[in-house]
């Protein structure tokens, strides 16, 4: 027997998946080695097969696959919704942490000069000039938004 | 010990081209879930780990989104992911080789009753590689592009690797005095 396909194959392992013969083929799988091989292995599977799908175990529930893949898929678009979220969210971290950095040593001679020069027990109206400066609020500001910013990107990062 | 040729009866379902919505996916499941598990379970001889293969394979392709051409194209699609988490599987059990073990030693064999069926234990004496090629081959009834698809073979080896399974395997079957029934037609 070589390896060289039999023409009569195909129809030989349909009848056989079938169980329907015509005689004519049933005459050539008694006369052909390749077709009887053939025959005897599909049947085998076939059996197998029938006896394997019959089992009495229970399958497991489709409704727990469909309830996880729901899940899977509104995790995937929570994702995809907050990923540009994300970004501004490192952005804003990036530029606060470079504006802090850039103004770091003037902002130190501002805050020590506002807090030797702070009374706590003068009127508002006595406060040094620095205090009200506006670069100071802005720098602050963006420092403590920053931070916020930083710790809910971490916390995502981290659910 | 005489094989019956067993009538394979074709659950022919509507073909649908909508998408997998609950309904649809229910009714897939219906139609492949046992034949996918005896596959996955012929494969690995582990009820536990053929069901939660198949559940995975499930999964896996509605996170893909898959919606695929007709029942028949889902139905492929579902082998072929389940092909693959097997062979993920095997590889896991024997990471020092990237070929594909001959059997799954770790995994208990007489399990399942039905495993330990005369065609069981002659399914047992050929590898797994053989074992899928001849399954989707003979009782899904793969063309040889499906099998090299879902299989990652090429298309070109496959026709005579089924040949040399086949060959294989009947001569198991004839050592084991199993021979086909004869048919009436």
């Amino acid at each position: 027997m070589t390896d060289k396909a039999c023409p009569y194959e195909e129809s030989v392992t349909k009848a056989a998946r079938s169980g329907k013969w015509s005689s004519e083929l049933e005459e050539h799988r008694n006369g052909c080695l390749g077709c009887a091989e053939l025959t005897l292995v599909v049947a085998a599977f076939t059996t197998d097969a029938e006896m394997l799908e019959a089992l009495d175990a229970p399958l497991p529930d489709p409704s727990a696959i469909w309830l996880r893949a729901r899940l899977a898929t509104r995790e995937r678009d929570f994702q995809r919704a907050t990923r540009a979220i994300v970004w501004v969210q490192r952005a804003a971290v990036a530029v606060a942490l470079a504006v802090g950095m850039a103004f770091t040593p003037g902002l130190w001679k501002v805050a020590k000069s506002a807090m030797t020069g702070l009374n706590l027990a003068s009127p508002l109206a006595d406060l040094p000039r620095a205090a009200g400066s506006p670069l100071l609020v802005v720098v602050i500001s963006m420092i403590v938004l920053g931070g916020l910013a930083f710790l809910e990107f971490t916390s995502l990062s981290e659910g | 010990m005489a094989l019956s040729l067993p009538r394979v009866a074709a659950s022919e379902v509507a073909d649908r081209n909508t998408g997998m919505d609950e309904a649809a996916f229910r009714q897939l499941y219906q139609c492949t879930a046992r034949p996918l598990r005896a596959y996955l379970l012929r494969s690995c001889g582990n009820l536990a780990l053929a069901d939660d293969l198949l559940q995975e394979s499930f999964l896996r392709m509605l996170r893909s989104g898959f919606e695929g051409e007709d029942e028949e194209h889902r139905r492929r699609y579902l082998y072929r992911i389940g092909t693959n988490l097997l062979r993920d599987h095997f590889r896991r059990a024997k990471p020092e080789t990237d070929r594909l073990p001959e059997r799954d030693e770790g995994r208990a064999h007489d399990e399942v009753m039905h495993l330990r069926s005369d065609v069981g234990k002659a399914m047992d004496e050929i590898g797994p590689r053989d074992r899928q090629m001849l399954w989707l081959a003979y009782v899904e009834g793969a063309s040889h592009d499906e099998i090299a698809r879902i299989m990652k073979l090429r298309s070109a080896s496959v026709r005579s690797m089924l040949f040399r399974a086949r060959r294989r395997f009947a001569e198991v079957l004839r050592s084991r005095g199993l021979r086909p029934g004869v048919e009436e037609s």
